[in-house]
């Protein structure tokens, strides 16, 4: 099952190597600390800017560290705060048997984690990490090289306003590198350049400052995020992932139960308090029960390897090896629980791909794919799979908002399938109804056979398990 | 050989040359040709227009600063190959009859092939797919434009090769009054209500091996494997990204005449005309909003014949465009429900003595936001790497201070938006980030004039 939200903390008392490239940070931050308070008390206040270095922005959130503490009181009740940080990190690769790279876990605060882990080939990435509740102050040396892959998931709710505030934090294995940051929030409707995250239009952000997204959530489905600067080597090296909106008819339904008169919609679908839906479907059809995101991308070792030796990137001699099912390959893939790495021992693989529910129950499966080189057919091979959605939007013809000199259309647009085709971007909603399945253990996998491997380590990948109870 | 340039220096080197040519405005009618009409003279007396095409050997820049040999298809005896072939225009029910002429040099056939058009070929001598032309020789091919929509042509000898080489281009072809006229940018691409449109712009996405290229430029052509094919170029309309952005008609790219930076208007309808040209599909990704597919291959998205509107065209953030496909689909930016007023309108107690002290509404602001202030403060200039296309300013219609050297593309202070293929090794030329296969869409703001329409 994967997590939404990381709480993390790291200890300044850490391998040598990180302390050389903190005292690299700390004299690079020197730097910009005197002239960013000089140009902060002289034009900060007069031009309306916010100030200098890591600065969240989060309305009534007195300490900055994006979270509601005692003690402070957020008059916004739909107000969301995030704080993810840009920089670099590790992570291993799931061919345990051809790799054989022995982990010493660590948890944040530099103690053990547990037993040894077994994993693959090590990899040098770029990646983001949460340290939403992290104090402002501490930052820049403990957001440092902490990236995870897959990046932290954002979890939403249609009705909120989400604030999102983006450190970068540079990167401490390349200090050579001044590469800026930004979060592209993929397929918000109505995006602004402001916001959107796209450096040629639009403002990045550099080493050892804040800048801060806002997004009115208003339109639920299954979206995803990136980092756009020089996208693919950015996104090569691990800046993907997970975003989600969740519908508001769950609980306006469960309000409309409560309180609505006989014969209204809940009613007439047949709502219980507590049904999710995937979209403001107004008649129950994307009902599901449980939800799982998925997203599938791939590394290309080469590539990685020489971002990590400080070599000339072979751009066009890109070519994925890794193929990647939240950040793993099968069979890690169904481990739950944290993955560390070989670099610094951190849990910087949290997510698996894991899908279990009690038969008879709707999966809700929010499926996209980030691979920068390829398109993958995700199959499904024993359960089938109805589609209610693409690109964020119910699957359904235009209704009279969109096509204002005729009828309302809005036909239903559901096919059942056992296979799905993404390209790079695209997001896909997915119900799988297991009414009338035996327990047991069933199969995702890409149906491009070959993604089935690790590098040369076959049966990996693409692939992971519905577990039904 | 490998480099990397970062994506806002790389936009800087053709800052300057783009603000040299800036006057020229993004063309918002769809270019191409449109040929020779004869009131009456097609076979069934409906009118014929005729094209002549002459198929010939030139060279097209790319965006890292290569030259690759292409094979085009020129307008005129002596006027330069274009790639892609130009663009033909033509109405529905007309006859269209395109004579080729080759010129692509000694022992090399061509020919053409029109999907989507049932063809009579005349002239030339049968080959593999149609009659085609010996170097030196005519052919002439004609068909009926039986149904408005977008189509492709391209060579039917040696077809992986010789669109490999670029032999390809494309038809639009519009229903009864469907086309712009009297100056104006809009227009309706099919018989269906929901394909009317304030402006239209045609992508043609391909890709290019010039390994391939450079074997057959030196008389290895037999020697090519296109099994073998690896692009190392992606393009839209002929061009590798920035190039993209240049204007169309750019003298400095006579071989590549279209070019893809596209506006529009706030709530105003974009008709996307999007062609797999090439032998890879592409995810085609709009930034800034959805769009609605209304038609594929020529037809329109409807689940009867007496559909009034396109009533199953999906909506999506990421087009797959599959090689040989066609695909039109609508696009509007409404700027709706963003939570904070996108024109930056600030209470003035004096000018406005009126509560709530604001001016008045945009044609098409949203008044739920009106008046509400950016929820979010912006860094300082020295925390911030700027892009070419930033105004300085979050607001529409508006532009900022920005330090010297930056920003510089955004006369208008619009709001910009990448289009591009999802596939990001797609964005490259060879080794050189950014590139490939990306292009822009502008959303300008009150009284900005876009080719003629101004916007509200």
């Amino acid at each position: 099952m994967m997590r939404s939200k990381w709480n993390m903390r790291l200890n300044r008392i850490q391998q040598k190597h990180t302390i050389e490239r903190i005292e690299i940070m700390l004299k690079r931050l020197a730097k910009y600390s005197v002239l960013a308070l000089a140009t902060g008390l002289v034009t900060g206040l007069a031009a309306g800017t916010a100030s200098s270095e890591v600065h969240v922005q989060c309305p009534d959130d007195t300490n900055g560290n994006a979270i509601e503490d005692a003690g402070e009181v957020w008059t916004n009740p739909n107000q969301v705060c995030m704080h993810l940080t840009g920089g670099d990190g590790y992570v291993n690769m799931s061919d345990i048997e051809a790799s054989a790279t022995a982990v010493v876990p660590l948890n944040y605060d530099g103690s053990y984690a547990g037993p040894a882990q077994q994993r693959g080939r090590f990899q040098y990435i770029f990646g983001f990490s949460d340290v939403t509740g992290m104090a402002p102050e501490d930052v820049l040396i403990d957001g440092v090289l902490a990236a995870q892959y897959a990046a932290p998931t954002i979890e939403l709710r249609e009705g909120q306003e989400f604030y999102l505030s983006l450190t970068n934090v540079g990167m401490a294995i390349r200090p050579d590198l001044f590469d800026p940051h930004t979060v592209h929030w993929h397929g918000y409707p109505d995006a602004t350049a402001a916001f959107d995250g796209l450096p040629d239009v639009s403002v990045s952000i550099n080493m050892g400052n804040t800048l801060t997204y806002y997004y009115n959530v208003k339109d639920p489905g299954t979206f995803l995020y990136h980092c756009h600067v020089e996208a693919t080597e950015h996104m090569q090296m691990g800046m993907l992932g997970q975003l989600f909106v969740k519908s508001a008819q769950g609980p306006a339904w469960d309000d409309l139960l409560a309180t609505g008169g006989p014969g209204n919609a809940a009613q007439v679908a047949g709502h219980t308090t507590g049904d999710e839906y995937v979209y403001n479907d107004g008649d129950g059809s994307t009902r599901y029960d449980v939800e799982f995101a998925l997203q599938m991308s791939g590394f290309d070792p080469e590539f990685h390897d020489a971002s990590y030796s400080v070599q000339p990137l072979p751009f066009a001699e890109m070519n994925v090896t890794f193929p990647l099912l939240n950040g793993r390959g099968y069979p890690e893939t169904i481990i739950q629980g944290d993955l560390h790495n070989s670099g610094n021992g951190l849990p910087t693989q949290p997510y698996d791909a894991l899908v279990e529910a009690t038969a008879g129950e709707t999966i809700l499966l929010r499926l996209s794919n980030l691979s920068v080189t390829q398109f993958y057919t995700l199959m499904s091979p024993s359960i089938t799979m109805k589609v209610v959605g693409t690109g964020a939007h119910i699957l359904r013809g235009p209704d009279s908002a969109e096509t204002p000199t005729a009828p309302a259309v809005g036909e239903d647009l559901y096919y059942e399938t056992n296979s799905v085709t993404l390209g790079g971007g695209q997001a896909f909603d997915l119900l799988l109804d297991t009414a009338g399945m035996s327990p047991g253990t069933y199969f995702l996998y890409t149906s491009n056979l070959h993604n089935l491997s690790n590098n040369t380590e076959e049966r990996g990948g693409i692939m992971t398990e519905i577990r039904l109870y | 050989m490998t480099s990397r340039i970062k994506a806002n220096r790389a936009i800087e080197i053709f800052a300057l040359l783009l603000a040299l040519v800036w006057t020229s405005a993004a063309t918002a009618v769809v270019p191409g040709i449109e040929g020779t009409v004869t009131v009456g003279g097609g076979a069934g007396g409906n009118d014929l227009r005729a094209f002549q095409l002459w198929a010939r050997p030139g060279y097209i820049v790319t965006g890292e600063g290569n030259t690759v040999y292409m094979w085009g298809y020129a307008q005129g005896i002596a006027t330069p190959m274009n790639h892609p072939g130009p663009n033909l225009i033509a109405q529905v029910g007309e006859e269209i009859r395109v004579t080729l002429t080759n010129q692509l040099g000694a022992g090399v056939d061509t020919s053409m092939v029109f999907p989507g058009h049932v063809v009579d070929a005349s002239g030339g001598t049968p080959g593999f797919m149609t009659n085609e032309a010996a170097n030196g020789g005519n052919v002439t091919y004609t068909f009926t434009a039986t149904h408005p929509g977008t189509y492709t042509y391209y060579s039917g000898t040696d077809t992986s090769l010789q669109t490999e080489m670029g032999l390809f281009g494309t038809i639009v072809v519009y229903p009864a009054a469907g086309q712009p006229s009297g100056g104006g940018t809009s227009g309706q691409a099919y018989d269906v209500d929901n394909s009317t449109f304030d402006f239209e712009y045609l992508y043609v996405l391909s890709e290019i091996d010039d390994a391939i290229h450079n074997m057959v430029e030196n008389g290895l052509a037999a020697e090519v494997n296109m099994n073998e094919r690896k692009p190392r170029y992606w393009l839209i309309n002929g061009r590798t990204g920035p190039d993209t952005l240049f204007p169309t008609g750019a003298p400095y790219l006579p071989n590549q005449p279209n070019g893809s930076l596209s506006r529009t208007c706030v709530n105003h309808d974009v008709l996307m005309r999007v062609v797999g040209a090439g032998h890879d599909p592409h995810p085609f990704h709009t930034h800034g909003q959805n769009f609605r597919v209304i038609a594929r291959d020529g037809r329109p998205r409807v689940s009867s014949a007496v559909s009034p509107v396109s009533d199953v065209g999906i909506s999506d953030f990421t087009l797959t465009v599959n090689p040989g496909q066609t695909y039109d689909a609508i696009w509007t930016w409404k700027g709706e429900n963003l939570g904070w007023d996108i024109y930056g309108h600030e209470p003035d107690p004096v000018t406005y003595p009126l509560p709530p002290h604001l001016p008045p509404l945009e044609a098409n602001e949203d008044p739920a936001d009106h008046g509400k202030p950016l929820p979010v403060l912006l860094p300082e200039d020295q925390f911030l790497t700027f892009g070419g296309f930033w105004s300085g300013s979050p607001f529409l219609g508006q532009d900022g201070t920005l330090p010297v050297g930056e920003g510089g593309l955004n006369p208008h202070g619009g709001m910009y938006y990448m289009w591009h293929s999802h596939t990001e090794f797609e964005l490259i030329n060879f080794d050189i980030f950014p590139g490939g296969m990306l292009t822009m869409m502008a959303v300008e703001g009150p009284g900005v004039d876009i080719d003629g329409t101004v916007c509200p």
